[in-house]
């Protein structure tokens, strides 16, 4: 499916779950969420991983109703249990089966998003390794001079914004090279379309959504 | 489309860069949360670490905004970290996204209603505390707030705030004072 | 086609008040290879990035010309075509995730018809011999490899002239002889003009059309041929004195038992078992690209390595990190990554406040200051100390330290030779009261010798101590 329309479609129903107290309606989006993720190949112990990550944050909203609701408390406490479980799975239709040069692309030349947001961004995601161990590198040279920076140390955020600062200046010349020019027209090579069939999808997803909030008789 | 002509190419990738490197370091908070969340899960109180630390999550918006002071910084900062994050981590999906864009226009209206000229304490009170109504008016429906009793409400709501204040506030300040004092960040000033 | 003539330049960095340019007036000339030279930190990438259109020139400051187009008239779109720049830092060059998709995105962003952008990304790769990491992953490069890729950009993106800003800081010997062989062949049979800055000259004489000096009157000379040998002479291959090979003792400092290490799918060490020793300082030599800090990295825990490595008779992985990093400091080849406050006064109290013994005495501190020629900076912001400046700071800061064991890669880099003399002179008062271990990594090995016992080379995916092999 053409990623932008994909992601209209997951954020359509994120936005719309968030309002709606149905189980069922919640359950049947992480069943079919699966069957998909199951088509796309998406392995086994990725899936299981997807069920316990989130299961920390769902008992503590599930207990919270439970214990602290008020009105329907147990209904509540499983539409949040549950509800969490669809942002999650719902969400990984797109995190796990879609590439992100692909949703890029797609914003670019789909969406029309401006080309220095689609690259930046890009720019920035594909240091995401060397970020990883440069924030190893700044705490490991505090630990050298006897400081050990935390979380709430101003200092670790004050050297990670030197680097980002620098990092971003050279990597502008450098798309600057390689002959990105601002809000100028480009061509491309890898041409996202948006076909009939992902329209269907699409409206046809919404449509299916409202039957499952307004019309069918979950319970 | 004005606005796409006030972002330079270089103030994309730094609001994403700083997206990324605080993303990577709020990932080691999560044990934390993990830790707070199951040992209050019997009071039915485990969104207190999550009322503790959201100030953490929502401090690129509000940092964006106090250091970059472009118009747009707040939402275009802290949406890029929930982009990156969503990429990234992954797990909680589009909500991630809608989440990302509330905090941002949460701690952007702090800036505007101060007319964008207070870029001190009050500037900073004043993110903290629009941060705090927007995400948590977003939270009594998606958090299932709205059905929890009210004095419980009431706690949940001073804790963000001050979260958001120490975060967004307290730290955001330190931040940006040492960055001012370091003398680099004029050189990056675009507009 | 791009003579590149320089009318009446002049340049100034906003926050320094000395010039780095003063009305400037010299030509490139078109099809020639020039090498641009200087110390470090004396404008020469500040010369490029004004070339290449990437700092903007204010017109009072004078004008660029390429041929007899103004390049500010050229227009942003086609600039690509005039002119690309292959940068310092390998890591920061590119913006996509594949080799593949950079190419594209720098093809797409001259607007070429998607119908010919295969083949002139297969012909670039295949030109700059590295077809098959065409669907590599540019964060599982090595240093070398990223740089080729720099190089298949420009040429696919076709560019008159060709900018190369000390391209060959992390490239090993094979890959810098093979981009330098391309370069050439750009030249002769594509016409296209090259300017490479470099400060380490060794191997241009036989390359290079024209030699530029920037002068310390901020002005452009051209160097005239007869000047040549003597320019290069210095940067022929030392002799080094030969140092003893340790003996195999029971408990040495570092005990490394096959121990590999490797960026991405390249090796750069094949599995070694190697001693290094307490109380004796061993320099480490190697080429470029070697994987020299790599090897460093790995003996803070900041890189991952196979084997194990032992410190005291314990792997180093079994430490708590705080109580490692008391014991094993590494000084970072980027000074600024050590600093954590805003002022020297700042950093010099952090560093006393922590320090793990009381040899440095705030009187031996204001003697090293003085002895560094950085007395009376107290309340300086370091951020705009000179390059030499933070690097004696910082080395005063780990010495301050007095961790049983100091890493120092690179200590002596950018630094003149007054700053080496005062500098190995500090280390060496402190080094007879302490006894603290130094391993050094360094290129620059004028007057560091007097404090080496033991020689380490890296070579051939191979570490071994001195003897063993010769310099080339």
């Amino acid at each position: 499916m053409n990623p932008s329309l994909k992601l209209l479609l997951l954020l359509i129903v994120a936005l719309e779950i968030s309002f709606t107290n149905i189980v069922s309606l919640n359950v049947a989006l992480v069943v079919l969420s699966i069957i998909y993720l199951l088509a796309c190949r998406v392995k086994l112990r990725t899936l299981l991983w997807l069920l316990i990550v989130p299961l920390i944050p769902a008992i503590g909203l599930w207990s919270t109703q439970y214990i602290n609701g008020t009105g329907q408390k147990e209904l509540m406490a499983w539409v949040l249990f549950t509800r969490i479980y669809a942002f999650v799975f719902t969400g990984a239709t797109l995190t796990l089966t879609t590439d992100v040069l692909a949703l890029a692309d797609s914003l670019e030349q789909n969406c029309h998003l401006p080309s220095k947001f689609a690259y930046g961004v890009l720019a920035a995601y594909n240091l995401a390794p060397k970020i990883k161990h440069e924030v190893q590198v700044i705490r490991a040279a505090g630990l050298m001079r006897g400081q050990t920076l935390s979380f709430w140390s101003p200092q670790l955020y004050f050297k990670a914004i030197l680097i980002a600062i620098n990092w971003s200046q050279n990597l502008a010349q450098a798309m600057s090279s390689h002959g990105f020019v601002e809000d100028a027209p480009r061509t491309h090579y890898r041409q996202i379309q948006i076909r009939t069939s992902d329209w269907v999808i699409l409206i046809g997803g919404v449509l299916l959504l409202q039957v499952g909030v307004f019309v069918m008789p979950w319970r | 489309m004005k606005w796409v002509k006030d972002w330079y190419l270089s103030d994309i990738i730094l609001l994403a860069l700083i997206g990324v490197f605080f993303g990577i370091i709020f990932l080691g908070t999560n044990y934390i949360y993990d830790i707070l969340a199951a040992v209050f899960a019997p009071l039915g109180l485990s969104q207190i670490p999550n009322e503790l630390l959201l100030g953490l999550w929502c401090m690129p918006g509000m940092l964006a905004g106090y250091m970059l002071r472009i118009k747009g910084s707040s939402v275009l900062g802290e949406f890029l970290a929930s982009v990156v994050e969503m990429l990234f981590g992954g797990q909680w999906g589009a909500s991630t996204m809608i989440s990302g864009v509330l905090q941002g226009v949460g701690s952007e209206l702090g800036f505007t209603l101060t007319r964008y000229k207070h870029y001190d304490w009050l500037g900073l009170v004043a993110t903290a505390a629009t941060t705090t109504i927007v995400t948590f008016g977003w939270d009594l429906a998606r958090s299932g707030y709205a059905k929890l009793q009210l004095w419980l409400l009431l706690l949940f709501f001073v804790i963000r705030f001050c979260s958001m204040f120490v975060f967004g506030g307290l730290l955001t300040r330190a931040i940006t004072d040492l960055l001012d004092r370091s003398h680099v960040l004029k050189k990056t000033h675009t507009n | 086609m791009a003579t590149i003539a320089l009318e009446n330049l002049s340049y100034t960095y906003s926050s320094a008040q000395t010039p780095i340019f003063e009305h400037v007036t010299t030509q490139f000339p078109a099809h020639q290879f020039t090498l641009l030279t200087g110390p470090s930190g004396t404008g020469k990438s500040t010369l490029l990035q004004l070339i290449a259109g990437l700092l903007s020139l204010p017109a009072e400051h004078g004008q660029i010309r390429y041929d007899q187009a103004l390049l500010g008239d050229i227009p942003a779109t086609d600039r690509s075509k005039r002119v690309a720049m292959m940068f310092q830092n390998p890591n920061q060059q590119f913006a996509m995730d594949t080799v593949e998709h950079e190419l594209i995105f720098a093809l797409e962003n001259q607007q070429n018809d998607p119908q010919i952008i295969m083949h002139r990304l297969t012909s670039a790769l295949d030109f700059v011999g590295i077809r098959n990491l065409q669907k590599r992953l540019l964060s599982q490069l090595s240093g070398g490899e990223k740089q080729k890729v720099a190089l298949a950009v420009i040429v696919a993106m076709d560019s008159d002239v060709i900018l190369l800003d000390e391209p060959f800081a992390s490239v090993d010997p094979i890959a810098r002889a093979g981009l330098l062989r391309r370069l050439v062949e750009l030249r002769d049979h594509r016409g296209k003009t090259i300017i490479l800055a470099d400060h380490d000259y060794a191997g241009y004489d036989e390359l290079v059309d024209h030699v530029v000096q920037i002068t310390p009157e901020h002005q452009l000379k051209m160097l005239p041929q007869t000047d040549w040998a003597q320019l290069f002479a210095a940067f022929q291959p030392q002799a080094l004195p030969t140092w003893p090979v340790p003996s195999v003792v029971e408990q040495p400092l570092f005990d490394l038992h096959q121990v590999g290490l490797s960026q991405g799918e390249h090796t750069l060490l094949t599995p070694t078992d190697l001693q290094l020793h307490a109380h004796h300082n061993t320099l480490i030599t190697g080429a470029n690209g070697t994987g020299k800090s790599t090897l460093f990295e790995a003996l803070v825990r900041l890189n991952p390595y196979d084997g194990t490595i032992s410190y005291q008779g314990r792997d180093i992985q079994k430490f708590r990190q705080k109580r490692y990093a008391r014991q094993v400091a590494l000084l970072f080849q980027d000074a600024e990554a050590q600093f954590f406050n805003i002022t020297v006064a700042e950093e010099l109290a952090q560093s006393q406040k922590y320090a793990y013994s009381d040899y440095f005495t705030p009187a031996r501190i204001q003697a090293a200051l003085t002895q560094l020629n950085l007395a009376g900076r107290d309340g300086q912001v370091i951020y705009t100390l000179s390059e030499g400046q933070k690097k004696k700071l910082q080395i005063l800061l780990m010495l301050i330290m007095q961790s049983p064991v100091l890493l120092m890669d690179e200590p002596l880099k950018g630094l003149d030779l007054k700053s080496i003399h005062a500098l190995v002179g500090l280390l060496q008062t402190t080094l007879r009261e302490t006894h603290q271990t130094l391993i050094i990594i360094s290129h620059q090995l004028t007057g560091l010798t007097p404090l080496i016992d033991y020689h380490l080379r890296l070579a051939d995916h191979r570490l071994q101590y001195g003897g063993a092999t010769h310099e080339s």
